[in-house]
């Protein structure tokens, strides 16, 4: 009977082996990134994560429990910071910020991809989040990189949109949290009975506990959202390139016309829908001269192309 | 010295209720006994008996969970006493050297249900009630025996039972259940439900040496869609029928339930007027299954005919050009096969690859006609750059150059163990969803700017964002 019951409980550790399940990489902008500390492991939820194999966890001032991300941005700066052993540093931009990224000597995959990537480019890149506090007060949030490569613009979009609805979701369910005025093991429930994962609930009711002024970072984060929504440019490629093929195409035919003496607008706006322009586009191109300082009015209805 | 563990038995007690009863007590005495410190013993106490309380209901059961609460009928039990196999006693050294003689153990099997499902169990202890009884048991665990979700009853675990009290009688328990599709799971053995026949087809296959026609196909209905085997005739069914099956039996076949129709199951036609209450028409089931979060898919064991949608962040080794054995399809490395020996190894493509959607992740397996899509070479073509490369890696690192960071939709069949999803692929394509309308709609829930400050804010980083 006895041996029986040993085995039985032999059996946990290989139940155990959801380490081995790979962890999911979380979509977070750079400024919720940012403000991530560490979840230390006493304060965990899961009773098992006391293991000490379990992975380094952040946590976000809305509650989001992290540890490896997935993120697509501009990398806009890259450095070869090691002395004695390769490390690459690499900042990667998105519409809320930007994200510090370090690979080594252990991340032999992601090292190749910094020595050979061009900047400025779209790179989409995984890798574990890292915090390093010298001091108090004085927190350094980064991304240990596991995998990268390069990406084009439309994934990028993506990326924005699937980070923007999955912190949407979590603001949504952070304010409603915050409203329900509930707290502990009752705040708990109500969150799981609102659809909310056991995960997000826990760290929600973490994060509260937490943060001093979480409204006013959520308003912040918001802000910032929408700013890099609106910024998105969703144009496809062959959009974008007829208008600069049409733009190119005004600008050679005022050159055409002698522009640099001078043409009467309203002879170049006929002669350019004869050519199968619109007078809108002839109009938009001219206003961009005109603005960008490449064609100015000596006289109204005259324009005359600088140089 | 009591002063000193007071505290720690209060959590307990605060954790774990009682513990003079239940023998915790005893057990952390023992521990103390063998110069455990306390706040180590508690800690331990803890783990075994499952400090916080997760309480579950029979369908929430899944293969693999531990310390968990449930509370149930017995429908059902019987004993068997199990003999330790000579050769085991022998092997187990350790045990004897404790002193413990094998004596046969009896093990207690049954099924137990609540008003969601029943599950069969088994006991290495004797249970305090017998069929009829409701009982409560804390510190279970489950696992999967013979493909199914088996309740396990163990040393550790804390039986009792409640008196009948609210919970629905054996007569209302016993009997199959009606369940949608997505509910029918590995704990399930009889079910009935109602659904829409999607595919059908005949095939003949031999059983005990004679042949016979069986008929294999598609249900569905507005949770999901599941593979179901008759083996008796269907007279009157066809693509479209909406069918209720009652006693069927469930049957697990690679780990995804599959619906078998047998000579004592009850086959009816749904007629029109009732079909009207249903929330699905063959109409609305027929329809391509709309991507879902792969956190939803791991929430179950197994999803036949799903559609997910994600980036893939990682190709794993193993993908690009493998050989085959020509016997049985293995994969062969160092030109043997692990059951064929020496083999000539037929050359194939593949493609292993993680999606992740922010909610989850998947292993994925991509087939070569879908490796080829996706990749947009040829299994010939992927062997040119093998050759010219002069390297067996060259496929897999321009696979990693191609896909890495990509985002791809997948259709296809999940199953789950303890080393997470693998979803096997029979579509696979580039969303082309509208991120335009999603803005739209994501601006809308974020609501109006807010005061001024914050709108500069947004302009700033929008702006930075345009430089880069």
């Amino acid at each position: 009977m006895k041996r029986m019951d040993r085995t039985e409980i032999h059996r946990f550790p290989v139940e155990e082996s959801g380490l081995l399940k790979r962890e999911v990489a979380k979509r977070v902008f750079a400024r919720e990134f940012e403000a991530c500390r560490e979840l230390e492991k006493s304060a965990r939820p899961d009773s098992d994560a006391v293991d000490p194999k379990s992975p380094n966890l952040l946590i976000s001032p809305l509650g989001l429990i992290l540890n490896r991300i997935f993120v697509v941005g501009v990398i806009t700066e890259l450095d070869s910071i090691g002395t004695q052993n390769e490390m690459w540093k690499a900042r990667i931009v998105d519409p809320t910020g930007a994200f510090t990224v370090y690979a080594g000597q252990y991340q032999p995959e992601a090292s190749i991809f910094f020595s050979t990537v061009q900047i400025p480019a779209f790179i989409a890149l995984t890798g574990k989040a890292r915090i390093y506090e010298p001091e108090p007060g004085s927190v350094f949030v980064s991304i240990r990189a596991e995998e990268a490569n390069v990406v084009d613009e439309e994934i990028r979009s993506r990326w924005v949109v699937d980070t923007a609805e999955q912190t949407v979701e979590r603001l949504e369910a952070f304010s409603d949290a915050l409203a329900s005025g509930y707290r502990g093991e009752k705040f708990r429930e109500y969150l799981l009975e609102k659809g909310i994962s056991s995960e997000l609930a826990e760290g929600i009711s973490i994060a509260l506990e937490r943060e001093s002024a979480p409204q006013e970072f959520a308003a912040l984060l918001k802000a910032s959202i929408r700013g890099g929504l609106r910024a998105l440019d969703f144009e496809s490629e062959g959009d974008a390139g007829a208008k600069a093929d049409q733009k190119e195409f005004v600008l050679e035919l005022l050159r055409e016309m002698g522009g640099n003496r001078g043409v009467d607008y309203a002879a170049f706006v006929d002669t350019a829908i004869s050519r199968g322009i619109s007078e809108e586009v002839v109009e938009e191109v001219v206003c961009s001269l005109l603005s960008g300082g490449q064609c100015y009015e000596p006289k109204i209805g005259i324009i005359r192309l600088v140089g | 010295m009591n002063e000193k563990i007071a505290p720690h038995l209060e959590e307990l007690t605060r954790a774990l209720g009682d513990l003079e009863k239940t023998g915790i007590r005893a057990e952390f005495d023992k521990l103390l006994a063998f110069r455990v410190p306390p706040d180590v013993a508690k800690e331990s106490i803890l783990r075994k008996f499952g400090g916080k309380r997760k309480v579950l209901k029979v369908k929430d059961l899944s293969a693999n969970l531990k310390s968990f609460e449930i509370t149930g009928r017995i429908l059902d039990i019987g004993e068997k006493s199990i003999r330790p196999k000579e050769g085991a006693q022998e092997g187990a050294q350790e045990g004897a050297q404790e002193g413990t003689q094998e004596r046969p153990s009896k093990l207690y099997t049954g099924v137990l249900a609540d008003e969601t499902g029943s599950v069969m169990f088994s006991s290495w202890k004797e249970l305090p009630g017998s069929t009829g009884d409701a009982i409560n048991i804390r510190n279970a665990y489950t696992r999967i025996w013979q493909n199914r979700i088996r309740l396990s009853i163990g040393e550790q675990s804390l039986v009792s039972k409640i008196p009948d009290s609210s919970f629905p009688p054996l007569s209302e328990l016993s009997g199959s259940q009606t369940k949608k599709l997505i509910d029918i799971g590995a704990v399930d053995f009889s079910v009935e439900t109602v659904a829409c026949v999607l595919q059908l087809s005949h095939r003949e296959v031999l059983v005990r040496g004679r042949p016979s026609r069986v008929i294999s196909g598609v249900l569905a209905d507005e949770t999901g869609r599941l593979p179901f085997t008759a083996w008796i005739e269907l007279p009157e069914i066809d693509i479209g029928s909406i069918i209720r099956i009652e006693e069927a039996q469930v049957r697990m076949f690679r780990g995804m339930p599959s619906v078998n129709i047998l000579n004592s199951t009850k086959v009816s036609s749904v007629g029109p007027e009732e079909a009207k209450k249903l929330s699905f028409t063959f109409e609305s089931v027929k329809k391509d299954p709309f991507p879902l979060k792969i956190e939803k898919i791991d929430s179950r064991d197994s999803m036949f005919d799903v559609a997910a949608a994600g980036n893939v962040v990682s190709v794993r080794p193993g993908s690009g050009i493998i050989s085959r054995c020509p016997e049985c399809s293995r994969v062969v490395q160092k030109a043997s096969c692990r059951v064929h020996g020496k083999v000539e190894g037929i050359r194939d493509m593949r493609i292993k690859a993680v999606l992740d959607d922010g909610t989850g992740a998947m292993s994925v397996m991509f087939p070569r006609e879908l490796a080829e899509i996706i990749y947009g070479k040829t299994l010939e073509e992927a062997e040119q750059l093998m050759i010219s490369d002069v390297s067996k890696d060259a496929v897999y690192e321009d696979l990693k150059r191609f896909l890495t960071g990509r985002y791809l939709a997948v259709r296809g069949n999940s199953s789950k163990s303890e080393y997470g999803i693998s979803f096997v692929a029979e579509q696979a394509w580039v969303p082309e969803d509208d991120l335009a309308v999603r803005v739209v709609e994501l601006l809308h829930r974020l609501g109006p700017d807010e005061e001024d400050g914050q709108d500069r804010n947004s302009q700033v980083s929008g702006g930075g964002i345009r430089l880069a």
